[in-house]
């Protein structure tokens, strides 16, 4: 089980990562923030080829399928989305302050997987109601959906910190100064947002085809469909009252918070209602 | 009147109406997964006061999904997006067929620096290159020229107003499949073991029987299982027969139903249930007991000519005790029916008595015969899933309208690009100006980019 032991490296990798896009954040020296760079793009690429290596050996025990299939699999998919997602953000607005929110999440959730007792990191054979090509597209589409939002999330906290810092008498000007404006802070959260909503939907309806096929029905109000459901309608929302109504700023980025919090209560809190969705139990 | 007809209008007219709605029909969907709903609600209802039930269930508290008040808010929600769409339509149609004056006026005063380039080239010459630049990059150019200088306009992307009420049509067209489902198809169960054929299934909701015009029967229920246990396969090879001839044979799996006659099938459930062959023990007296082999409904002749028994019935599971098996037992003077358990010892030790009090239950009612059963054959039943849902390929539609209407409205743009050539003392300036309804940063990016090509161009020829 060689991709459990790299996965286990990966989480320290994550952890290292943060502590130096910390430190940049504190100290503003560029050395910390292109170390931070390339202990994240390292983590990174051990977690994808140990993705790959879980793949493989999944083929050579004669059970082959992609690494999505139980809750092990999907907290290491869910960091990965978000670790690749977030590097891509980084370039594109080469500001690195955002590393400071977002890397810990990813550090979580593959902490998450790696030390919980209750999770299993064996490679397990497809149950029947898994058997389906829709398997891939609809994990694929739904975390990418989280990844976004997550990066969104990472922003709405950056914009509420920087507000609440203005707010006081004499602004810190620390660390903060590092922080995108807040203009650009909110037009970002709107982009992350529009994306993870493109990719929720087209999970959802990944999903509702699959429903299709497997339990005859695209649409059963099972617990897991619902909190999608809420958490598109939430976001659908903070789109809504962006676009049309003309909020900005604090009242977006507490909704990309409250939008989050769904999308993890859709993800973990649901496991613990009764529903369809149960084998993700173990 | 038409002042009432306004304030309606207005009303669903207004978006703060849609986030509100989205926010109400978001709680009610929290609700309707925090308490049971239908059939699991049973438990958690004992645990209310009756008056807590009777008001949960006046406000149809157990069935959330499927109760006239979230109904009453989907109709609202849809009338609202409707009326929403008409209302913002011509503004848009009007964005959409606009066509601007190449003299920007104002909007080239104050530009940035760095939105204008000064060459040395003369206006006229530098104005027919930008203008085939331009009409390789956007549609409608057009170019005026005046006494203050020469002016170019451009655009893209003009659609990109129509993405949103894509997207709203869209969830109405979704929300008419859902309807058709609902009136046209239905959503059924039934139990068919290895063997037999069923023509009548059991509708969801308590909606009764239904028959259909044709038979189902199942040849062969199968479990594969991994190495380390886990269930691999579930399958059903089911034919579908009218008036007794075979029309179609076919597997189920779970994630391949089958289909037949529009009506599909799914693996839903497994269980096993009696064969009509059993192993009887009987013993006669003192006699050395035996074994028979039985068939229900076949009658076979007691050892010592006392009568003619016949299995009539046969239970998995009869009230918690086991299997067993009805026999009766026709002699010149009647019929005696009693029931032969498994665990018949298990039974006695557990209901002490039981055997006297009733004496259907006692293997020993028939003097001198006492019975017991040895085994049950028994074989799989499979639980199908049976549906039509004709509102499928419109939900399906409206899904892919969805997906379409997204890539518009976030990944285009209306981009509108104005540029003006005039002279400033010995040089030529070139000045660059942009509008666009969405993303800002995408229109600054690409004007860069065209003001790059502009000096290439002019870079190139001299």
């Amino acid at each position: 089980m060689m991709n459990t032991v790299i996965l286990s490296w990966v989480t320290f990798i994550y952890l290292a990562a943060f502590v130096c896009y910390l430190i940049r954040i504190m100290r503003g020296t560029e050395f910390w923030g292109r170390l931070a760079t390339i202990t994240a793009s390292v983590g990174l690429t051990a977690q994808t080829v140990a993705l790959i290596l879980r793949w493989v050996e999944s083929y050579q025990m004669g059970i082959g399928h992609a690494p999505l299939s139980n809750f092990y699999e999907s907290l290491i998919f869910f960091s990965w989305t978000i670790m690749l997602l977030y590097l891509v953000f980084e370039w594109r607005i080469k500001n690195k302050s955002l590393g400071t929110f977002v890397v810990p999440v990813a550090f979580i959730a593959m902490a998450f997987a790696s030390l919980s007792p209750n999770i299993k990191n064996r490679i397990q054979p497809l149950i029947p109601a898994l058997q389906s090509n829709w398997l891939t597209s609809h994990v694929m589409t739904c975390f990418m959906g989280y990844a976004a939002f997550a990066i969104a999330f990472g922003l709405g906290c950056m914009y509420l910190v920087k507000r609440l810092d203005q707010g006081r008498a004499n602004p810190s000007g620390s660390f903060l100064r590092f922080l995108p404006e807040e203009d650009t802070l909110d037009e970002l959260i709107y982009q992350s947002v529009a994306l993870g909503f493109v990719f929720l939907s087209l999970g959802i309806i990944t999903g509702s085809v699959w429903a299709h096929y497997a339990w005859g029905s695209y649409w059963s109000w099972d617990p897991k469909e619902t909190w999608s459901l809420i958490t598109w309608l939430v976001y659908a929302v903070l789109l809504h009252a962006r676009l049309v109504r003309g909020w900005r700023g604090k009242r977006i980025a507490l909704l990309s918070i409250i939008g989050f919090a769904c999308v993890l209560f859709t993800y973990l809190g649901v496991n613990y209602l009764p529903g369809l969705h149960s084998y993700l139990q173990s | 009147m038409s002042n009432k007809k306004n304030t309606l209008w207005s009303f669903f007219a207004s978006v703060k109406l849609a986030i509100a709605l989205l926010t109400i029909i978001s709680i009610a969907s929290i609700l309707g997964t925090i308490i049971p709903q239908q059939d699991t609600a049973e438990s958690f209802v004992s645990r209310l006061s009756p008056a807590m039930v009777s008001v949960f269930d006046k406000l149809q508290l157990f069935d959330i999904f499927h109760s006239l008040w979230f109904l009453i808010l989907i109709v609202l929600l849809s009338v609202n997006l409707i009326v929403c769409s008409l209302n913002r339509f011509p503004v848009h149609w009007k964005l959409f067929h606009h066509r601007p004056d190449p003299d920007a006026g104002d909007s080239f005063e104050n530009l940035p620096a760095d939105r204008i380039i000064l060459v040395e080239q003369p206006p006229h010459k530098e104005t027919e290159s930008i203008e085939s630049l331009l009409k390789k990059r956007y549609k409608g150019v057009r170019r005026k020229d005046t006494e203050k200088g020469s002016f170019l306009t451009g655009e893209k992307g003009e659609f990109s107003h129509f993405g949103v009420y894509l997207i709203h049509a869209s969830v109405l067209v979704i929300l008419a499949g859902v309807i058709i489902g609902f009136l046209f198809g239905f959503d059924a169960y039934i139990e068919v073991a290895e063997g037999e054929a069923v023509d009548t299934v059991q509708v969801k909701g308590g909606k009764g029987l239904k028959k259909l015009d044709f038979t189902v029967r199942c040849d062969r229920f199968t479990i594969d299982y991994y190495e380390d246990g886990t269930p691999k396969l579930y399958q059903s090879d089911l034919a579908f027969l009218r008036n007794d001839s075979l029309l179609y044979q076919g597997p189920v799996l779970v994630n391949h139903p089958a289909s037949f006659e529009g009506i599909r099938f799914y693996q839903a459930n497994y269980g096993k249930t009696p064969s009509n062959e059993a192993v009887i023990m009987l013993q006669r007296g003192h006699e050395k007991a035996q074994a028979i082999k039985v068939v229900m409904g076949k009658a076979f002749d007691l050892p010592g000519k006392e009568g003619k028994a016949t299995i009539i019935r046969m239970e998995e599971n009869l009230m918690r005790m086991g299997p067993a098996v009805k026999i009766n037992i026709a002699t010149g003077k009647g019929n005696v029916q009693f029931w032969i358990f498994q665990n018949i010892e298990q039974i006695e030790a557990e209901n002490p008595g039981l055997m006297d009090q009733v004496p259907m239950f006692n293997p020993g009612v028939f003097a001198p015969y006492v019975f017991s059963l040895a085994m049950m054959q028994t074989k799989y039943y499979t639980g199908l899933q049976v549906a039509r849902d004709p509102g499928v390929p419109v939900v399906v539609a409206g899904s892919v309208l969805l997906v379409l209407g997204f890539m518009i409205v976030f990944f285009y743009a209306h981009r509108q690009v104005w540029i003006r050539i005039d002279r400033q003392g010995i040089n030529t300036r070139i000045s660059i100006t942009g509008k666009t309804n969405k993303d800002p940063v995408g229109l600054d990016r690409e004007i860069q980019r065209l003001m790059g090509a502009i000096k290439k161009a002019g870079e190139k020829r001299s």
